[in-house]
Order: structure tokens, then sequence, then C-alpha cells
């Protein structure tokens, strides 16, 4: 092998998994950047359960929205062949699993609907409501999740 | 050539008599009237359910605790057992006495030894008392005549007499860390890590005998479910460091993180649990874990 060969092969070792992170189209970062979206979106309405914030109902909603997004998008974002790389949390067992894995969106699409119906106007509404959300977070990253520090 | 015989002979001995059973002393079952709410926060604090709970979709339920769950470990295959009251394939015609041995000495009735994948190395550090309104509430839970394997464990792992001298090495109800006598708070928070909530036999990495490194308390371990790690909970994650004492109750009550992180994994079955105990016993959890040293 030339000098030059071994270059190119050099560089394009170095540059493809950084090409791979950055573009847009790559599951697994597209999948944790959808993930942050939703835990940004929480960040105020935890705020406001734990009296950190004051309620405020347009951003009850907004966060809900997001939350909606997150349960449309997610399988999607989870082909055969992104199992392993990009520091991906994914359990095999969303592939072992599939229809078991898709449910639990549904289920989360499903609470966050219940939320938006719910029109939340206090407090007191919004708590239920998030609990009745958390509680499909829980299940999905409880079986599909890897746990790292 | 007869010397050594008689040396083989006499270590045998030994160690028959050794890893022997060590039962509690009957008279060390209290009088007692039980109290079954004391009983019930007992059972969430030490996840009884997680593990025990009759299986639906794979997962262990709280209403019943006919047993099945399956934990693969490095040994072998573990069958949970059948907890409900069921006189048969449960606990149903056990004594106070045999409830006491079993969760403070890791022993079943009939004297065998009871694996420590069963935390009763955790559990020994329980009253009697709580102990007894624990079983007065698993009582009365429903019976359920599942019958459970045995563990699906190779050699020599299978033999349980052994476990009577990995017991006298490590099986210790004293306090793993120092609280102050006067701080009830603390005081609560010590027992219900060290003993009922069993933090630490997961949260805590284990020798090569597999026995908790009290040396390294709380610092975190490999997962033993498999993937990933257990993480640490004293000040020297700086993770962890971070949280206050807010936070860890608020965690343990709502399973969302001071990053606005979901709580997964085996946690989220313990969290669900933790969410069913009075708030001040998330707290006094939270101050203990504040207490600890990096």
């Amino acid at each position: 092998m030339n000098k030059f060969a071994v270059h190119t092969l050099f560089m394009a070792a170095v540059l493809l998994p950084v090409a791979a992170v950055a573009d847009n189209h790559d599951p697994i970062a597209k999948r944790q950047a959808l993930m942050e979206d939703t835990r940004d979106a929480l960040r105020p309405l935890i705020g406001m359960t734990r009296g950190q914030v004051d309620f405020d109902a347009e951003t009850v909603s907004n966060s809900l929205a997001v939350f909606a997004t997150t349960a449309e998008q997610a399988p999607s974002l989870f082909p055969e062949g992104t199992e392993t790389g990009g520091e991906t949390e994914a359990k095999a067992t969303i592939w072992s699993d599939r229809a078991g894995f898709e449910q639990g969106f549904v289920n989360f699409g499903e609470a966050v609907a219940t939320a938006q119906a719910a029109n939340i106007q206090s407090l007191d509404q919004l708590q239920p409501q998030l609990q009745g959300v958390l509680k499909t977070c829980r299940d999905c990253h409880d079986g599909y999740r890897v746990e790292k520090d | 050539m007869k010397k050594l015989l008689i040396i083989v002979v006499l270590v045998g001995v030994l160690a028959w008599w050794l890893s022997g059973p060590n039962g509690l002393d009957p008279d060390v079952v209290p009088a007692h009237s039980p109290d079954l709410a004391n009983g019930e926060r007992l059972f969430h604090a030490g996840g009884c359910a997680s593990c025990h709970g009759r299986l639906e979709d794979g997962k262990p339920q709280r209403d019943v605790m006919a047993g099945g769950l399956v934990m693969n470990s490095p040994v072998g295959a573990f069958h949970v057992p059948n907890i409900s009251p069921d006189p048969e394939q449960g606990i149903g015609a056990w004594s106070d006495l045999d409830f006491l041995n079993a969760m403070q000495r890791g022993l079943a009735p009939d004297g065998s030894h009871y694996y420590p994948a069963f935390p009763y190395t955790s559990y020994a550090r329980m009253t009697a008392s709580d102990l007894l309104d624990l079983k007065a509430y698993l009582d009365q839970l429903p019976a359920d005549s599942n019958a459970v394997p045995d563990h699906g464990l190779g050699f020599p792992f299978n033999v349980r007499r052994g476990l009577g001298l990995w017991k006298r090495l490590f099986l210790d109800a004293a306090p793993v860390v120092t609280v102050p006598d006067g701080d009830d708070v603390l005081q609560r928070g010590r027992y219900l890590v060290e003993g009922p909530g069993h933090c630490g036999e997961c949260h805590t990495p284990r020798n090569a005998a597999q026995a908790l490194d009290l040396g390294r308390w709380l610092e975190g371990g490999p997962n033993p479910d498999g993937e990933g790690r257990v993480p640490g909970l004293t000040p020297a994650r700086d993770a962890f460091a971070d949280w206050s004492r807010d936070d860890i109750a608020y965690y343990l009550e709502a399973g969302v993180d001071p990053e606005f992180d979901v709580v997964g994994g085996t946690m989220a079955a313990v969290q669900a649990n933790m969410s069913r105990l009075p708030a001040k016993d998330r707290e006094a959890i939270a101050a203990y874990l504040k207490a600890l040293q990096p």
C-alpha cells in the first residue's frame, strides 16, 4: 500500500465517525437529541411540582406538545443497525421485543393526549397528569434502556 | 500418612460443624401483636414484590407473592420462591421463628441455607418486631399454589452446606456506618438503607467471594443484571455529590433526578416501592446518604 492510500484510509477512519455524529440523518444522534428535548420540556414541569417555579399553563401546554412529538417520532429512530455506537443507551431488548418497545411509546402518547385533553390550568391538575406521563417514561426506561453512571 | 489422614478428617469435621445451621434461639421471638400498616411499609421498603411478585408479561406484580422470577447469575439461575401464604408451595405454614430464621439467618425451616441472592445479609439488620409485622402483612395477601422449580446451579454452587461457611465469614447484622445515637433521622435512614431497603446489595461492589465489600460501601459497582453499572451513592461520585437531600427524596418519590432524567432499569421498581413509603422515610434515606463520607 502506498503512502497516499494509507493516509487516505487513516483520514477516513478518523473522520467517518465524526461525520456520522454530525450527520443529521444519523438515527442515534437524532434520537438522543429528541430525548434531550424531552428532558428539557420536563424540566419546568418538575420545577412547578416541586414548588421551585410558578405554575404556567402555557409552559405546560408547550411541554406536552414536545412529549407528543417524541412519542410520535421516537420509534422510527431505532432502526436495525443502530444497536451500538454513539454512546447509545439503547438496550438489545428494543430489537428483540420490538412490539413491547413500540407499545411503550403508544402508552406514552396516550398519557400525553390524556393530559392535553385535561386542559391543565392549575398545579393540582398538573400533578396527577404528570404522574401518569412519568409512569410511561419509567416503564420504557425500565426494560429498554441500559443504565450508565 | 496416618497423621495426614487424621488432619484431613479433623478439617472435614470442623468444616462440617462450621457450615451447619446457626439458627436463632426460640426465646428471641417476642410476644407480638402485629401492626399491619407497619408491615406494609416494610413490605415496600424491602421491595419484596419486585422479586417475589407473580409474573405478568414477565414482570413481578405487587398483589400476589407467587414467585417464579428467574434471576440469572454467573453461578446459574435462581428461581425466586413463592412466599404467598399457601401452606404447601408458599410460607403459610411457617412459624414466627421460621420467618425470623429466614430473614435474619438465611435459614429454611428445615435448617438448610438460603443463597444470598435472597438478601438476608441486609434483612438481618431488621428488628424482630418489624419482621413479625412484615410476616403478618404477607400472611394476609392472597395465597397462590404456584410451584417454583429448584435453582439451576452448577457444582459446587449447588452444595448448600458450603454457604454455612460463607455466612460465618460474611453474615453480620452490625450496622455498616456509624451515626450519632441521638439523631433519629439518621438512625432511621441507616436502618432503611442498610436493613430492609438492602440498597448495598447492588450499590456496593462485591469481593471475590461475592460478599459485599463493606470497605467500599455504596460506592457503586457492576450491574448484577448484566449491562451497565450501578451508580455510587457517596459524595465520591461527583454527579451524586451535587444532589441535595431534597433531590434524593424527590427522586425516590417521583423517579425524576436533578437532571430531569426519568428513572429506569432495576431502579425503576425500587423507586416505585420507595414512592409508597411515608415522605419522612424517604427524607431519612436522603439524610443518611448525604451524611456518607467520600
